[in-house]
């Protein structure tokens, strides 16, 4: 009877195998469907082809935009896919490169233009591929301050202030966006939290497109307290969480006593059995 | 006070006498194993479906406009809703993974011959009853997975020779998945094969009562049964009584069972909840590498295995009669694993290929 | 197992007693959270105000609203002058009606009679309507 009990249990843990595999898998992004423009350029060599390679690895490709989002023209016909007449917009001047890429990012773009290097732009200041590159564009963080890529300029000394500044606040908001996408793996509704640290991320992003050292100062305590309060509200489903765990064991614990006080209650009557 | 009821009860309907009969007076077989408690812990399983499912019904809404609203509501805004919901989610993984274990050792121990060719017929409808509340409670939470699910499902008929559109049509209610699939899935779910799987549970239990628990095939006793032509309940004269020796056993079963239970629902409820579970159905993105329920891969591999969909189909359909009437087909008296070379090798080669489909449509 | 323990009978009893003690304490876990499922949820709206535009209620006429999850009715009996009553009729528990050629409440189920202030003017209800407190804030009256 034990033999056929622990073959039952073995069946039971091999049949729950396919389950945690067949649900592993990360969050799937929104990818770009298939478009002319990546059927002509993706089989292209060289400086026409090299794009479509570069933008899939990029975070623009992640959230799902395409070539056409920036360049324009018409995604879905091929003899008028690059005709201005469907709106192509095709490749900007270096001094035109803040607005083709402020139409979408739009504060940034203002407070780049209002700063040291936005002032400088057209006399060899930086613009957004400067730092952010083309088409391979990551999710911007705060590796894009160093060492090698300031210095092409001026020295690093401001730059690493800066960056000082905004590493902690950048470190707690890449923090709330993992936990918030975890505590979302479990069910629970955390759009409106999500929401609020990412508006709160894009204002702080913007804000140091000012490079000014005291302005950032000034806007991270701002930032810091608005996800001071989303962090206080996760560490309170947490702890539910946890709650919920604790007395999920007891039970648990409390089931197997259960089941062993049933299997020696069998037992009583076995030996018994076993007389008559 | 008790006493005096049961009296009152005892002089009108013999309820002592029922009692006695259907306890210490029943007797099952000596050797019996933990593998004949399986329908107990069904039964509780199913028991509780109920009871979570009823729950539900409370402050679910059968709208493809508020339906995940509904659901995200009962796990994130009710009091203990997640709990709920959760148990219902796993409950019905746990029901499957139960009924193919119950399924498996009634076909090792060849308990479905012949008398008991009813039993088995009535439980092989039961299990696919299951699977059917499976896939129909799947839509209702009408998210990207289910309405996916749903649309790939019933996409499968389509296979049918000449009124396959039309039938995949009457499937959903509308050409392609939407309200009126919703609602249809929604009336199957929560009354009709609810209604059906009592009902048919009830002629299980009355089959498994009328005929006597099998002897398990094992050890040097075992023997053919010998079966007559004339009706005749299975005694077993020196056997153990069923109350309350045997459904002590029963009992640590269904605590067991119930341990696994609430184990997957607190600790990993993911497991059974994929994320494409979480986000609202959208009928006009669908998700990338989308894959059905575990005990679904099999039947969604075989689909891609033949060249044809209608061969697919047509393979699935033979294997499923063929399991539904084995014991017409398998009709030799022994019962002993040991003495039936050829039904354990297809068996163990059956249920190895069958693992083997679903993990390469759960990879391919 | 050694036969120097207890009688199987013994510990048949012990082992019983045990379950059912277990029994009771995993329903009661199963219980509450059954309860809490199934109890009302706080509205959260015990203290709420609510607001209705003054224009809503005329002179000599009654506006029926939802305060507090259960229906009341605000009256104007005399300019400038409001009255925030319960709309429940205190015999049981139907909505009362406004008579305006009478000014006054009647209860269709029993034919219980209310003031403009909620007193009993006739039929069976046992205790007057129960009043709000009402003020004027602007252009919006203010009940609660």
């Amino acid at each position: 009877m034990m033999h056929a009990k622990g073959w039952l249990l073995a069946g039971c843990l091999l049949l729950l195998l396919p389950g945690p595999v067949f649900s592993a898998g990360e969050e799937a992004p929104t990818i770009p469907r298939e478009t002319v423009c990546l059927q002509c350029h993706g089989g292209m060599e060289g400086r026409l082809g090299a794009p479509v390679g570069l933008w899939k690895q990029s975070i623009h490709r992640q959230n799902g935009i395409s070539c056409h989002d920036c360049h324009g023209g018409d995604p879905t016909d091929f003899a008028m896919a690059m005709s201005p007449e469907r709106g192509f917009r095709g490749a900007p001047e270096k001094a035109e490169i803040p607005a083709f890429c402020g139409r979408c990012h739009i504060g940034v773009k203002d407070d780049y233009l209002a700063s040291k290097h936005g002032r400088a732009l057209g006399k060899g200041g930086p613009q957004c591929v400067t730092c952010h590159g083309n088409h391979a564009v990551v999710k911007a963080s705060p590796d894009l301050i160093n060492d090698k890529d300031c210095t092409r300029c001026h020295s690093f000394e401001r730059a690493a202030r800066i960056k000082a500044a905004l590493t902690d606040t950048d470190r707690i908001i890449s923090g709330l966006e993992r936990d918030l996408a975890d505590l979302r793996r479990l069910g629970i509704a955390v759009k409106k939290m999500r929401g609020e640290v990412f508006a709160k991320r894009n204002e702080f992003h913007r804000l140091f497109h000012t490079v000014d050292v005291n302005k950032v100062h000034q806007g991270t305590a701002a930032v810091q307290k608005s996800l001071g309060e989303v962090a206080t509200e996760v560490a309170g489903i947490r702890s539910d969480l946890s709650q919920r765990k604790l007395w999920g064991g007891i039970a648990i614990v409390l089931l197997l006593v259960a089941g062993g006080l049933c299997l020696l209650l069998r037992r009583t009557y076995h030996d018994e059995e076993g007389k008559g | 006070m008790l006493k005096r009821a049961v009296d009152w009860l005892d002089v009108r309907l013999g309820v002592r006498e029922l009692w006695q009969e259907n306890t210490s007076g029943y007797l099952v077989p000596r050797n019996i194993n933990a593998w004949y408690s399986l329908g107990t812990v069904l039964l509780a399983l199913f028991g509780l479906q109920f009871l979570t499912g009823i729950l539900l019904l409370i402050h679910y809404v059968p709208d493809t406009e508020k339906a995940f609203g509904s659901v995200e509501t009962i796990v994130n805004a009710v009091p203990y809703g997640w709990l709920i919901r959760n148990l219902h989610a796993v409950g019905s993984n746990l029901i499957v993974v139960v009924l193919l274990l119950h399924m498996l050792s009634v076909l090792f121990m060849g308990s479905y011959k012949r008398p008991r060719e009813l039993t088995w017929l009535s439980g092989f409808i039961l299990f696919n009853l299951g699977l059917g509340l499976c896939l129909t409670g799947y839509l209702l939470p009408w998210s990207q997975l289910s309405f996916w699910a749903t649309t790939v499902a019933t996409d499968a008929a389509g296979a049918v020779p000449v009124i396959g559109p039309k039938l995949v049509e009457f499937l959903r209610g509308a050409p392609s998945v939407g309200a009126p699939t919703l609602g249809r899935f929604f009336a199957l779910h929560v009354v009709v094969l609810p209604g059906a799987l009592m009902g048919l549970v009830g002629f299980h239990l009355f089959c498994v009562r009328r005929c006597g628990i099998s002897v398990p095939p094992f050890g040097k006793d075992a023997k053919p049964a010998r079966v007559g032509t004339v009706f005749d309940h299975e005694k077993h004269p020196g056997g153990i009584p069923f109350f309350p020796n045997y459904t002590a056993e029963e009992a640590a079963m269904v605590c067991f069972a119930l341990a696994v239970l609430v184990a997957v629902t607190f600790f990993a409820p993911q497991i059974f909840i994929p994320l494409d579970a979480l986000e609202p159905a959208n009928p006009f993105v669908t998700p990338e590498h989308i894959k059905p329920e575990w005990y679904f891969l099999w039947a969604y591999q075989t689909l891609k295995i033949f060249p044809s969909k209608l061969i697919g189909l047509a393979a699935q359909g033979a294997l499923m009669t063929f399991l539904a009437l084995l014991p017409f087909i398998d009709r030799g008296e022994e019962r002993r694993p040991a003495k039936r070379p050829l039904f354990v090798t297809c068996y163990v080669l059956g249920l190895l290929l069958l693992i083997g489909i679903s993990i390469w449509g759960r990879y391919s | 197992m050694p036969q120097n323990e207890l009688p199987s009978s013994q510990r048949r009893t012990f082992l019983t007693v045990l379950l059912a003690g277990l029994g009771t304490v995993l329903g009661a876990m199963a219980a509450w959270p059954l309860l809490r499922y199934l109890s009302p949820r706080d509205r959260g709206d015990a203290d709420t105000k609510v607001t209705l535009a003054r224009d809503k209620v005329p002179v000599g006429g009654a506006e029926f609203i939802d305060f507090r999850g259960r229906p009341a009715v605000i009256l104007q009996p005399k300019p400038g002058e409001f009255v925030a009553l319960t709309a429940v009729c205190t015999h049981l528990g139907c909505i009362v009606k406004w008579v305006n050629e009478k000014q006054e409440f009647l209860c269709p189920c029993h034919g219980g009679r209310f003031s403009t202030s909620g007193q009993v003017l006739g039929g069976p209800p046992p205790k007057p309507l129960e009043s709000f407190n009402i003020k004027l804030d602007g252009d919006q009256l203010v009940i609660g």
